[in-house]
């Protein structure tokens, strides 16, 4: 039996033995390091934040697709002490927000309250609140865009294209 | 502790250290000086200071979708933080950043900013280069002596038209016959298609300007139709997934992972050794000649010599530099070759700095499909039967036009889960970039720092780089220019840019050990050989008396297989 490092060998579609390395042996989503920026009340806050700004429907929402942890991680690895210490600062920030208007937790809300928060803080002009909940939402959307299933189901990514036309006709 | 002290020395090496021949670097030319060596039947020893890069097998991100990487391809900031150089460049990436020299790695001396962006392993940048392979034209060869700046080239056209031919049948270039005496036509596979918009380009282009500017498809190192010798190689035709930094599996690009050194294995005549860093040329002042190598063990960091009666270095432009510099001797104290003085000077680079993008809101019911590895381009249309403009030379230029579509991100909640689930196509965007030719000077050069050494006691390359005001003129030129073809071609919301980025960045650099027609201006003669010190070649990019404007790892590539084939007749006549 060989070691896993070894390589495998398959049969391949064409009957004939294809030999593949060790690292074709598929991914898995926990191979990716669990981020730990946040303290688990914060993390609480952005799942929430994340569930109301892409809220599950008929079609699957950020949480299912783990858009918080991604957007977690990134602020973690991606970006600097500031950037960091004000985005914990402004999720701390949305939970007093949510006492002060509405006397309950952040994330005791309902989704469209929790999306009245952050649609006003989206509003403003040049306030803290306006860059967290921009970048909150850009990774948001990054994440969800970049998903296995986004890409997949909706905009059809193919690793293997195999061709190129430079002119077709937009509906084919 | 200096390492320096730990290197020990071993003279004693005979057989099995001897070969008829060495390649110093497994790049994009030192793969076709071995395989080209290799050919003739000479044994050869290849020569890589980094790790081994074994075709398909260490490619670990070949395969692997975009969810797959933890930061959807952006490096960390801890990771950008410590190498703020080698960020700089666009193809470092989390797919691609095993095959960057990291900058701690190799550190040198900036006398002048410079971003060197180097790539260590067997294939070297041959694995991340942007695959794009013009000929130059008779006008590029005569540039120099036509306008008075660096030295005559001592080669025209016609002496590498035919090994221009030779390195495209076999690494496989796609290109369409456009018939342009500005950038000659080659043996080109199927072209890829421009797609709407940029035909529409091409066509104002071509009526705007009487017939004397061009649009056309690149020519590009992809195998766009496998024939037999590509075949041969183990490369199939190019599957268009344009991850080519990767590394690719199919081999449908040209790298000498997947092209050169595997046939050159093949013959088995060639020794490949990586982790081995070259420290100097071995001149033999008894014998009046260059016998040999030294090199270091990258991990050991021991001191072995390798014998071979021609030496080819091809340790990618400014390490070439670096090695001839280093090689000192009685006959040669200030570098291999070096008794006129000008070794190290006269570096060039391509100017990239100026960009221009705009819309265009035609052809609103055509999209493009799949994906192409490859653009449009424009050859250089300045100063090229005469002097024209108040500035020397000129650029040509990359130019693509893309149908953007994208979902709607603009709502919140349910709009936003709504917008993200729609396809909407936006108008054509378009977008170009200039490659400038800059002018080699004495100015710009590149020495041993004297103090400092690198991690295995080799002295710190130290760079003295800069653009000048034909430059700057240069953009500027490139600024107006496009801006007017792309207005009349129709296009709005065109915007200018100037990146100022740093030379270096282009990836472009040449030059230092240059060819000349004489002894007394030049190190290398005609076919690539140190005037005085004649079993020695040097045919990367150091070689390079002036740049032009194309993309010059085809031209490289042929210098090293005429000059390999040189080599190798002249060492059967005995004269090497």
């Amino acid at each position: 039996m060989r070691r896993r490092e070894a390589i495998r060998t398959l049969t391949g579609i064409f009957g004939t033995t294809l030999l593949v390395p060790s690292w074709a042996n598929g991914w898995k989503e926990n191979h990716f390091s669990k981020p730990s920026l946040l303290s688990e009340p914060q993390k609480q806050i952005l799942t929430k934040l994340v569930d109301a700004i892409l809220p599950k429907t008929d079609t699957p929402g950020g949480n299912e697709l783990g858009v918080q942890v991604f957007v977690e991680r990134m602020i973690q690895d991606c970006f600097d002490d500031s950037v960091q210490n004000r985005f914990r600062n402004e999720l701390d920030k949305m939970d007093a927000a949510a006492r002060d208007l509405r006397g309950k937790r952040f994330t005791e809300l309902n989704a469209p309250e929790r999306l009245s928060i952050i649609k006003y803080w989206s509003s403003q002009n040049d306030t803290p609140e306006k860059e967290f909940a921009s970048s909150v939402k850009g990774l948001a959307v990054q994440g969800y865009t970049s998903s296995e299933y986004y890409l997949t189901q909706v905009s059809k990514y193919e690793l293997v294209p195999a061709r190129y036309h430079g002119c077709v006709d937009i509906n084919s | 502790m200096n390492k320096l002290d730990s290197v020990h020395f071993n003279i004693n090496g005979a057989a099995g250290q001897t070969f008829d021949a060495i390649v110093i670097g497994s790049g994009i030319s030192g793969g076709w000086s071995a395989k080209e060596l290799c050919d003739k039947g000479l044994k050869t020893l290849l020569l890589e200071r980094g790790r081994n890069v074994e075709h398909i097998k260490d490619y670990p991100t070949t395969n692997m979708m975009p969810w797959e990487f933890e930061h959807r391809e952006k490096m960390p900031l801890e990771i950008t933080k410590e190498n703020p150089i080698v960020s700089k460049c666009y193809n470092f990436k989390e797919s691609s950043a095993h095959f960057f020299v990291k900058d701690k790695e190799h550190p040198y001396v900036q006398e002048k900013p410079f971003d060197w962006i180097r790539g260590y392993q067997v294939g070297g940048k041959s694995l991340l280069w942007a695959r794009q392979t013009q000929r130059w034209s008779k006008y590029d060869f005569e540039g120099p002596a036509r306008d008075g700046f660096a030295v005559e080239w001592p080669i025209s056209y016609d002496d590498l038209a035919p090994w221009y031919s030779h390195v495209e049948r076999f690494a496989g270039i796609a290109g369409n016959k456009d018939g342009l005496d500005v950038l000659p036509d080659g043996e080109f596979l199927p072209p890829h298609e421009l797609n709407c918009v940029e035909r529409h380009f091409s066509d104002q282009v071509a009526r705007n300007y009487g017939g004397k500017r061009h649009v056309i498809i690149g020519r590009c190192a992809h195998v766009t139709e496998a024939k037999p010798i590509h075949l041969d190689q183990g490369r199939a035709k190019c599957q268009h997934r344009v991850m080519c930094e990767r590394g690719c599996p199919f081999g449908g690009y040209f790298s000498s992972n997947a092209s050169t050194i595997p046939w050159a294995m093949k013959s088995g005549k060639l020794t490949l050794k990586p982790d081995s860093v070259v420290h100097s040329i071995i001149y033999d002042d008894k014998k009046g000649k260059t016998v040999g190598v030294r090199v270091i063990d990258a991990h050991t960091l021991k001191m072995t010599e390798y014998f071979a009666r021609v030496i080819f270095v091809n340790a990618a432009a400014m390490n070439t530099n670096l090695i001839l510099l280093n090689s000192i001797s009685s006959r040669f104290p200030n570098g291999l070759g070096n008794d006129s003085g000008v070794l190290g000077k006269y570096i060039a680079f391509h100017n990239y700095r100026a960009r221009i993008s705009g819309r265009y809101n035609g052809y609103l019911d055509k999209k493009t499909d799949g994906r192409r590895p490859n653009g449009g381009y424009i050859p250089r249309f300045r100063n090229v039967y005469k002097q024209e403009t108040d500035f020397l030379r000129g650029y040509a230029a990359g130019f693509s036009a893309w149908r953007s579509s994208g979902n709607d991100s603009s709502g919140w909640g349910e709009d936003l889960k709504k917008g993200l689930h729609q396809n909407k196509f936006t108008d054509w965007g378009v977008g170009s970039h200039m490659m400038g030719e800059t002018i080699p000077k004495e100015s710009n050069y590149v020495r041993l720092d004297p103090q400092l050494k690198d991690l295995h006691g080799i002295p710190q390359l130290s760079f003295h780089v800069d653009y000048d005001d034909n430059d700057e003129k240069m953009v500027k030129d490139y600024q107006e220019q496009m801006t007017e073809m792309f207005e009349k071609a129709g296009f709005t919301d065109i915007r200018v840019t100037d990146g100022h980025g740093y030379p270096g960045l282009d990836i472009h650099e040449m030059g230092g050990v240059r060819m000349g027609k004489d002894p007394k201006t030049s190190i290398l003669n005609g076919w690539n050989q140190v005037h005085a010190a004649p079993n020695v070649f040097v045919t990367d990019g150091a070689c390079m008396t002036s740049t032009s404007t194309q993309n010059p790892s085809l031209t490289y590539m042929a210098l090293s297989a005429r000059a390999a084939d040189y080599a190798a007749k002249q060492l059967k006549r005995g004269e090497l």
